[in-house]
């Protein structure tokens, strides 16, 4: 008794374990009997992996009240241990998953406060500690895989609410919670039901409102907690629940689903000082320096994509899938490992998968392309635990931790090893049922007199038997072990009677002893000794294969760069028709000197620096580097924030998709800087971002960072939703109310700005609720002040009037009128305000106010004075623009150095940036198009595009890249078709909802 | 059985039901395009006044076109020559010809003389304005509506006609639209005071449109399985409607030679000359594998075939051209339509084509506003290979030979048509600009709305200035 207490005493301390109760605590009152089972276990024999990095080959694991006391080789068991033989067995520290819905249920999720924000998906105060319920069949599901603990999440609208970390157990959540409010879940998810945000512009702009709101929030309660004399801020759950992100610094998780989106959230993470770490999409190692320079921590699904989703066996049908795509398949398994050699956090996580054994097998699949067993082991374990701020808790089996462990009957991960037990919290789980008897083995068969053997293989469940006689193999048919009885059958004339011999016996240990019927129906008794056990396979540690990984490539696809294109130091264009778009208009025999990215002299006989790079321009023409003055090129998730009918606050530059192929078909046409703009659904849309075509660069450096902000504005049948009216009876549905709802958001920008005056100029703020700050009011004031130039979708005459009145009214001038298709019919009035037109040169008749829409409208307000430029407003035609600046010829006689301004300088000039493109101008950016004729001319074909002095597009190196490309994709469908299980699935699609 | 069958199909196709399966399947998708399109609910008032621009009277005098430089087309350039037609049609092409003598002379020195272009296909005539769905007349109901026929909805006042003729389009095949046997086109001369004067030939072909094996992503398409079984049963309607319509011709035949009365049916009537091949089926698809599968089925048919549209058909060159089947390029500018293909794929179709040795002609997209752009289509053709000359002739000689038409149209050759422009230069370049058009001798109005507007503010311009 003595003994005992002093080795509890000791383990305890040992352990830093402090018990002082005799049995668990509990609040809710007994009912019934108590029950007291044994809470002191010894598991004995095993293999232990203390940690990832520490494993005992034959240990001892002591715990005790739910906690490990000790796990090693020389470890006393304590006498009062309920033992575990783990022979064979390897113990794991539990482990942990980190994004799981397991347990939330949807009513929960759905249910709203009563003081809720205005937004549906914007939920940042639910709380899944509150809405986890034990649900045993979830929560085996991922015991199953292993799991002993698990970050539950809520997974729906943008801000989805708190996560919590349970401990995988039955009962109930009181004794499972482990952790409330760790993760503030954030999802780069647009809503598809036709409310706002549904774009991913829109989603962003929620993101950042939102968390201003929150600040704010707090500042407007703690002013008026201070003094309850003024106007009282509204009761906001939500915004009260965002206090713990915006100024206690609650981490937040960002989901995000592809490359652009953990650019996204890191940038937004990095505007707002938040701590964050990252669901990712799986594509993380298409952009290594990005993800590490974030510094956030990712949680790796493992959904790799399988062979069988892809349709190669046809040709026909395989012409239909991208590179891209096919890489990705080569690629994805190798995601974690390049991740870890990183040096970036890593959690791995089985969300997306269906079965509990197909997360086993793609870990696996990830060791063997690269990622070290021990790294594997800890982005399940040590990894996640430290994440959650619950190092001290999970995560090894070091003494005092939570007794949570997953044992299996060989190395985690390995093919055919399976998790035989989870234990959590120190309770035992099953998950795979061992038999009371495990009958395999070598036998000799005592049976009339004659000596047989009999081997037993297979599952332990499951035994498959063989008997042989005198060199006779016979098949034991119908082998059936239940508990301790076996049982089976054998047919063969070498037992000397024609027909089916029926035996069963009992199992003792080595010994079986039982009865027999002979095809005749007489009994016989037969009995057997085991001579040898089953030999215990041992079973590999999955270890990672040589991996041979193409060079990485940007964008990851067809035409994509392993690098920028070089820029020469020094660089020359000799005797070429030079289109300067200065007052010389256009120079023959010319050349073109440039240095590091800018020009430097445009003229005849130039000399040019020694060791220049040289350009032959002899029959070619060079003219600056075309502008499109109106694009969607490179938009991800929605072109159009057309929920509502003023979004100021949404902005392209958050959305730029970097890996549009649309960029690249348009450097093939001369392009090399374009407008890139919201659509046309709202009066006031969102905000544009004008970009240079820098092909294989990140969104960020494809901004053309010196350009002027601007913003989207329409009138028209769009924004009145006439071609759409079943959809919408939002206000404006009339051109009167356009006018009107314009003017007032003015109006508002404009009191905003006064409020916000007023608030700076008080001598004491301390105890004044501030003015909220409202994003799209701000984007508008920008517009009052001439920051920000107003880019307006228009047709008719009358509304072009109009908008011109409201921003005189308002003091500011309208940067272009986009389309402007009766422009022509109040050229003078567009003069005289100093607007901007940018048309489409010939388009007309798809709407009713399209139908007086004349090719000869570029010439005629070009006569007029007005600057005019011709757009694409299309991925297509935006490759030839050249040539629609040859039909301001034809239509009304422009002059050709005139008209080539209408694509390039008056481009530069209607964006604000001709001071660096837009003509070839000494100082200027070597933006420029080598042509292998006149430019305005049809026959005529883009040799080489440049943009600040570095070669985006050439002729005859794209020759080359459609053979590597040809060459990838062939290389990639073989290895496709020569990996197990490909069939003739659903084809990939790459083609995207079109989108107005 | 198989006059329940028959039974249920016509229900089906005919415009009162819409309670086949087929069509419950395709009233989402077509609902949805309909809505982006804005076709379904906007205005329904026809906006539209009949154009300014008169037509001509019929030719009653020779007219001598002096001194130009002539492309024959069909053999090559004569420089300073004279082009004469008398009652529409050319009588003398050369440098020195005996002009009759109430000739009208027409001095085109410096000028350039170039057979009118052929537009093919288009809608040109069956639509005004793209959104008001009351002035579409291209879509029939139903998905197997192969009786209609383009020429009897040409709306003669159309404004389209004059812009298109501005840039020396003179001729078109106007082609229904809808579903997935469409009906018959016709080719008209883009002057004219009626549909019947303008009518050069009132059935072309029958125009079939191949369902897509592409699985979209669009909302309304439904998902992958159910795009599939979408266009199972569409295969299966067409194969259906084959069967059907020569069953019908069987029917008749035996009805005439003294069998049963068999009660008539315009659909399949319509396709009767389709099953002899007195008929063309232009079968408009574009991805590989439709190519295959139509041609597949179209040889099984024993059809005379015209494959529209066409992006893959360079892929397909070889078997197109060892069963003579011709393409019309349904355009050049259009993007490559899968992520990896070159960018110039759509630029270079038409040339490895030519290179293939096949018929071809190249058209500027199926819609109908913008079919004064055909040349520019052919001019890209040629910036990326195209020889210059094949660029001409594949919207002028080529689609007259595709169309059934090259006795009248499509060269400078005596006794064709005297359907032809006069140029300030290569009628490919959109620079050029195109001086004189005469459509069967007739001298054709070659201003339009565009140019009126383009005057009437001009003059506004002077005004305010």
């Amino acid at each position: 008794m003595f003994k005992t207490c002093r080795y509890l005493v000791l383990a305890a301390l040992l352990a830093g374990i402090i018990n002082l109760a005799a049995e668990a605590q509990q609040t809710a009152p007994q009912a019934g009997l108590r029950e007291n089972p044994s809470r002191v276990h010894a598991l004995e024999n095993a293999r232990i992996y203390v940690r990832p990095d520490l494993v005992i080959d034959k240990g001892i694991v002591v715990i005790r009240d739910g906690l490990i006391v000790e796990a090693g080789t020389a470890v006393e068991i304590p006498p009062d241990a309920q033992r575990w033989d783990y022979s064979g067995q390897t113990i794991y520290p539990g482990l942990i998953e980190m994004f799981t819905q397991a347990g939330l249920t949807e009513e929960e999720a759905a249910r709203t406060s009563g003081s809720s924000h205005w937004n549906p998906a914007v939920r940042p105060d639910r709380s899944a500690a509150d809405a986890y319920r034990v649900r045993e069949a979830e929560i085996e599901r991922l015991r199953s895989s292993g799991f002993a603990a698990a970050m539950v999440v809520a997974d729906l609208g943008v801000f989805a609410g708190s996560s919590a970390v349970v401990n995988l157990g039955s009962g109930s959540p009181n004794e499972n919670v482990l952790k409330r409010d760790v993760f503030q879940h954030l999802r780069m998810k647009r809503n598809r039901d036709r409310t706002y945000p549904a774009s991913m512009m829109g989603v962003v702009a929620l993101m950042r409102q939102t968390i201003l709101d929150a600040q704010w929030y707090r500042d407007a309660h703690a002013a008026y907690a201070a003094n309850p004399r003024q106007d009282r801020p509204e009761d906001n759950d939500a915004l009260a629940a965002l206090d713990r992100v915006a100024a206690r610094g609650q981490a937040v998780l960002m989901s995000v689903d592809d490359d652009h989106a953990f650019l996204r959230a890191a940038r937004l993470a990095d505007e707002f000082g938040l701590r964050f770490l990252v669901r990712g999409s799986g594509h993380e190692y298409r952009m290594l320096d990005a993800v590490r320079e974030a510094g956030a921590p990712v949680i790796l699904p493992l959904d790799f994509p399988r062979s069988d989703n892809f349709s190669v066996s046809t040709p026909e049908d395989a012409l239909d899938v991208t590179l891209e795509s096919l890489r990705h398949w080569e690629l994805a398994p190798g995601n974690p490992g390049m991740l870890h050699r990183a040096g970036i956090p890593i959690a791995l996580s089985s969300t997306r998968l269906d079965k509990g054994a197909e997360f086993h097998e793609r870990v696996r699949e990830a060791i063997e392309h690269g990622l070290a067993y021990e790294a594997a082991l800890a982005a399940l374990t040590t990894t996640p635990a430290s994440m959650l701020g619950l190092g001290s808790r999970l995560g090894t089996l070091d003494p005092g931790k939570l007794a949570n462990m997953t044992i299996t009957d060989g190395p985690l991960f390995a093919e055919n090893v399976n998790v035989q037990d989870v234990w959590v919290a120190g309770n035992r789980h099953v998950i795979t049922p061992r038999p009371v008897t495990d009958p395999r083995g070598a036998w000799v068969v005592v049976l009339q007199g004659d000596s047989l053997s009999l081997s037993i293989e297979g599952a332990p469940g499951a035994p498959k038997g063989t008997l042989d006689k005198d060199g006779n193999s016979m098949n034991a048919v119908r082998m059936a072990l239940e508990d301790a009885r076996i049982a089976f059958s054998v047919e063969d004339e070498a037992l000397g009677e024609d027909g089916v011999w029926r035996f069963s016996g009992s199992i003792q240990g080595d010994r079986i002893t039982g009865r027999g019927i002979r095809p005749g129906g007489e009994s016989v008794v037969w009995s057997a000794e085991r001579t040898a056990p089953r030999e215990a396979e041992t079973k590999d540690i999955p270890a990672p294969a040589e991996v041979a990984e193409p060079p990485a490539l940007y964008p990851p696809g067809a035409f994509g760069r392993e690098s920028a294109p070089a820029q020469p130091e020094h660089l020359v264009v000799r005797n070429a028709t030079v289109w300067t778009l200065d007052e010389r208009g256009k120079l023959e025999h010319a050349d073109v000197i440039i240095r590091e990215g800018k020009i430097v002299e445009v003229g005849t006989g130039l000399v040019a620096p020694a060791g220049a790079e040289e350009i032959d321009g002899t029959g070619k023409h060079v003219t600056p580097g075309i502008i499109d003055a109106h694009s969607h090129t490179a938009i991800l998730e929605g072109i159009n924030e057309g929920t509502q009918a003023v979004t100021a606050e949404v902005g392209i530059g958050d959305v730029i998709d970097s890996y549009d192929i649309a960029m690249y078909r348009e450097l093939a046409g001369g392009l090399t800087a374009a407008n890139v703009l919201h659509g046309s659904a709202n009066p006031i849309g969102g905000k544009n971002q004008i970009i240079k075509l820098r092909w294989g660069a990140g969104p960020e450096e494809l901004k053309f960072t010196q350009a002027k902000s601007g913003i989207k504005f329409a009138l028209g049948e769009n924004v009145k939703r006439s071609n759409w009216r079943i959809l919408s009876d939002r206000y404006p549905q009339s051109r009167m109310g356009v006018e009107q709802i314009i003017r007032d958001r003015f109006r508002a920008a404009s009191e905003y700005q006064q409020a916000w005056d007023r608030y700076e100029a008080l001598a004491d703020k301390s105890d004044v609720v501030p003015p909220r700050r409202d994003l799209e009011l701000e984007t508008l004031q920008e517009v009052l002040t001439g920051e920000r130039l107003v880019h307006c979708h228009s047709y008719r005459q009358d509304e072009i009037l109009m908008l011109l009145r409201v921003a005189d009214d308002f003091g500011f001038t309208i940067g272009t009128f986009q389309h402007v298709l009766e422009g022509y019919k109040v050229a003078p009035e567009l003069a005289a305000h100093g607007a901007g037109a940018s048309a489409f040169s010939d388009w007309w008749a798809f709407k009713v106010e399209a139908y007086d829409a004349i090719p000869h409208n570029g010439a005629l307000m070009h006569d007029a004075g007005v600057l005019v430029t011709f757009n694409s407003d299309s991925n297509e035609l935006a490759r030839r623009l050249n040539t629609e600046a040859a039909k301001a010829v034809k239509y009304g006689g422009v002059d050709e150095v005139e008209a080539l301004k209408f694509v390039t300088l008056n481009a530069a000039v209607q964006l604000a940036v001709d001071p660096w493109v837009g003509s070839l101008e000494p100082g200027k950016d070597a933006d420029f198009v080598i042509w292998n004729g006149h430019p305005l001319s049809t026959y005529t074909k883009c040799e080489q595009t440049w943009i600040d002095g570095r070669k985006y597009f050439d002729i005859d190196e794209d020759r080359q890249m459609r053979i590597e490309v040809e060459k990838e994709r062939t290389r990639l469908i073989q290895k496709l078709l020569r990996s197990p299980e490909v069939d003739d699935g659903s084809p990939e699609t790459e083609d995207r909802a079109p989108e107005a | 059985m198989v006059s329940l069958l028959r039974t249920s199909m016509g229900t089906d196709r005919s415009a009162k039901t819409a309670t086949g399966t087929w069509r419950k399947r395709t009233a989402v998708p077509l609902l949805f395009l309909l809505l982006i399109s804005g076709l379904a609910f906007g205005p329904l008032v026809h906006e539209t006044a009949a154009s300014k621009q008169k037509p001509a009277g019929p030719q009653e005098q020779p007219i001598a076109l002096v001194g130009g430089t002539v492309h024959t087309v069909s053999d090559g350039v004569i420089e300073g020559a004279t082009v004469l037609f008398e009652s529409g049609v050319i009588t003398g092409i050369g440098t020195d010809l005996a002009l009759p003598e109430n000739t009208r002379v027409i001095d085109v020195t410096g000028k350039h003389v170039y057979p009118g272009l052929i537009a093919a296909p288009t809608t040109i005539g069956l639509t005004e304005i793209g959104s008001v769905w009351a002035t579409q007349d291209h879509i029939e109901t139903g998905n197997v509506t192969p009786s209609v026929r383009a020429v009897t909805a040409v709306n003669p006042d159309s404004e389209y006609f004059p812009v298109a003729r501005a840039n020396g389009v003179l001729t078109a095949l106007t082609v229904p639209s809808g579903g997935l046997i469409s009906g018959l086109s016709g080719l008209v001369a883009m002057d004219g005071w009626t549909t019947e004067e303008m009518t050069l030939v009132a059935t072309v072909g029958l125009h079939v449109r191949w369902p897509s094996y592409r699985v979209r992503d669009i909302p309304g398409l439904g998902g992958p399985e159910e795009q599939i079984k979408a266009r199972k049963a569409a295969l299966a309607r067409l194969r259906d409607a084959f069967r059907e319509a020569r069953a019908y011709m069987i029917a008749k035949e035996a009805e005439s030679g003294g069998g049963p009365f068999h009660p008539s049916d315009l659909g399949w009537e319509s396709m009767i000359p389709v099953l002899k091949k007195e008929l063309p089926v232009f079968i408009h698809a574009s991805e590989e594998k439709q190519i295959h599968a139509a041609l597949d089925w179209a040889l099984a048919e024993d059809l005379s075939v015209v494959l529209v549209g066409g992006a893959d058909a360079w892929r397909v060159a070889d078997r197109l051209t060892q069963n003579g089947i011709p393409v019309i390029v349904g355009a050049v500018h259009y993007l490559p339509a899968r992520r990896w293909e070159a960018y110039d794929a759509p630029f270079t179709n038409a040339l490895k084509l030519h290179e293939a040795g096949l018929d071809f002609c190249i058209g500027q997209g199926s819609g109908a506003s913008n079919v004064r752009n055909l040349p520019f289509h052919a001019a890209t053709a040629a910036a990326y290979g195209l020889p210059k000359e094949e660029a001409l002739k594949s919207v002028t000689l080529y689609p007259a030979r595709i169309l059934g038409v090259e006795d009248r149209l499509g060269s400078l050759e005596t006794g064709k048509d005297a359907t032809l422009i006069v140029t300030s230069g290569d009628p490919l370049e959109i620079m050029t600009q195109v001086e004189r058009a005469f459509i069967q001798g007739r001298p054709v109005d070659i201003t339009s709305k565009h140019t009126d507007l383009y005057d009437k503010y001009r003059t506004r311009l002077e005004q305010v200035k």
